[in-house]
C-alpha cells in the first residue's frame, strides 16, 4: 500500500496548489475592484496649489486645459462642444464617476468655466479642479 | 476496482483551463490599473436653471478682475488677505455664502487660491459665477 502510493505520486506531481489558487483568486478580485480605467489627458500643466485640496478617488473623467486655452481629453486636443459628448460616454460608461478639471495655473478663467458648463450639461455634477496640495 | 474507488474519492476536474484564464485576467487587471489619485478642489458652479435670488447682503462677493487682482466686497485685496477679510466678513453674517466671480481673463491659479482661502476661512458655501464682458 505504501508502495503503491509513493509511486502514484511520482508518477503525477501532488504539489497543493490551493493557497495560491486562494492568493491569486484574491489578487484577482483586488485588481478588478479597485481597477477605474482613467483616460490620462496627454498635458501635464502646473496645477494650481490649494490648502484644501483632497484626494478624488473617483474623478475618473480627467479633462486638460493648457496654457493656451486649448482642452485636451483621452491624450487629444479637442474642441469645446466636443467636451459634452464624451462626458456622456464616460457617464454611459461609469455612473459615479466625478469630473476633474486639470487646468494650468496661467490658463484663464474663461475657459475652465466653460468647460465646466459643458460637464454639467453632460450630467456629470461633482466637478473639480485639479490643485496640489500645500507643502508644509 | 480500486482505481475507481480513488476516482470517485477525489474529484479530478481539470482547473487547468481555468487557471489559464485567471491568470491571464490578474495579468490584465495588474498592467491596466493605475493608482494615480488627482487631489483637486471642489468647485460648485450654479446651475443655469433658474437661478436662486440670493439677497446681496447675504454674500460675500469676491471679484478677480482681468489682470488678477482681488476685490473683496468690492475692496482691492491682497491674495494674501483674502482669507482675513472673509473672515470678518462671516464674523458679521455667520450663514453668508460667498460668492467669487471672476473675469474671463483672470488666471485659474489665483481662482484657486481664492476658492482655497475662502474654505479655509470657513465659508460654508463657495461658489463660482462668471464675469460677463
Amino acid at each position: 500500500m505504501a508502495r503503491r502510493r509513493r509511486q502514484r505520486s511520482g508518477e503525477e506531481s501532488d504539489i497543493n496548489i490551493t493557497p495560491m489558487l486562494d492568493i491569486v483568486f484574491i489578487m484577482l478580485i483586488f485588481f478588478i475592484v479597485t481597477t477605474s480605467f482613467v483616460k490620462e489627458t496627454g498635458i501635464d500643466p502646473r496645477r494650481p496649489v490649494a490648502e484644501t485640496s483632497a484626494a478624488k478617488p473617483r474623478g475618473n473623467i480627467l479633462i486638460g486645459v493648457d496654457t493656451n486655452g486649448f482642452i485636451w481629453m483621452n491624450k487629444q486636443r479637442i474642441e469645446l462642444n466636443q467636451v459634452r459628448q464624451l462626458v456622456e460616454d464616460a457617464v454611459n460608461e461609469n455612473p459615479e464617476s466625478s469630473a476633474i478639471i486639470i487646468a494650468d495655473e496661467s490658463s484663464a478663467t474663461g475657459v475652465v468655466i466653460e468647460v465646466m458648463d459643458q460637464v454639467r450639461l453632460g450630467g456629470v455634477i461633482e466637478i473639480a479642479v485639479a490643485a496640489e496640495p500645500e507643502a508644509t | 476496482m480500486r482505481r475507481k474507488h480513488r476516482e470517485s474519492d477525489e474529484a479530478i476536474i481539470n482547473i487547468t483551463p481555468m487557471l489559464d484564464i485567471v491568470f491571464i485576467m490578474l495579468i490584465f487587471f495588474i498592467v491596466t490599473t493605475s493608482f494615480v489619485k488627482e487631489s483637486a478642489i471642489d468647485m460648485s458652479r450654479p446651475s443655469n436653471a433658474p437661478p436662486k435670488t440670493e439677497k446681496l447682503s447675504e454674500v460675500i462677493f469676491v471679484r478677480i478682475d482681468d489682470s488678477g487682482q482681488v476685490f473683496v466686497r468690492d475692496r482691492l485685496t491682497d491674495i494674501r488677505a483674502v482669507r482675513a477679510n472673509i473672515v470678518s466678513g462671516l464674523a458679521q453674517k455667520p450663514d453668508a455664502s460667498v460668492v467669487v466671480a471672476a473675469a474671463r481673463d483672470a488666471d485659474v491659479g489665483i481662482l484657486v487660491r481664492v476658492v482655497d482661502q475662502a474654505r479655509v476661512a470657513g465659508a460654508q458655501q463657495v461658489s463660482l459665477v462668471a464675469l460677463s464682458e
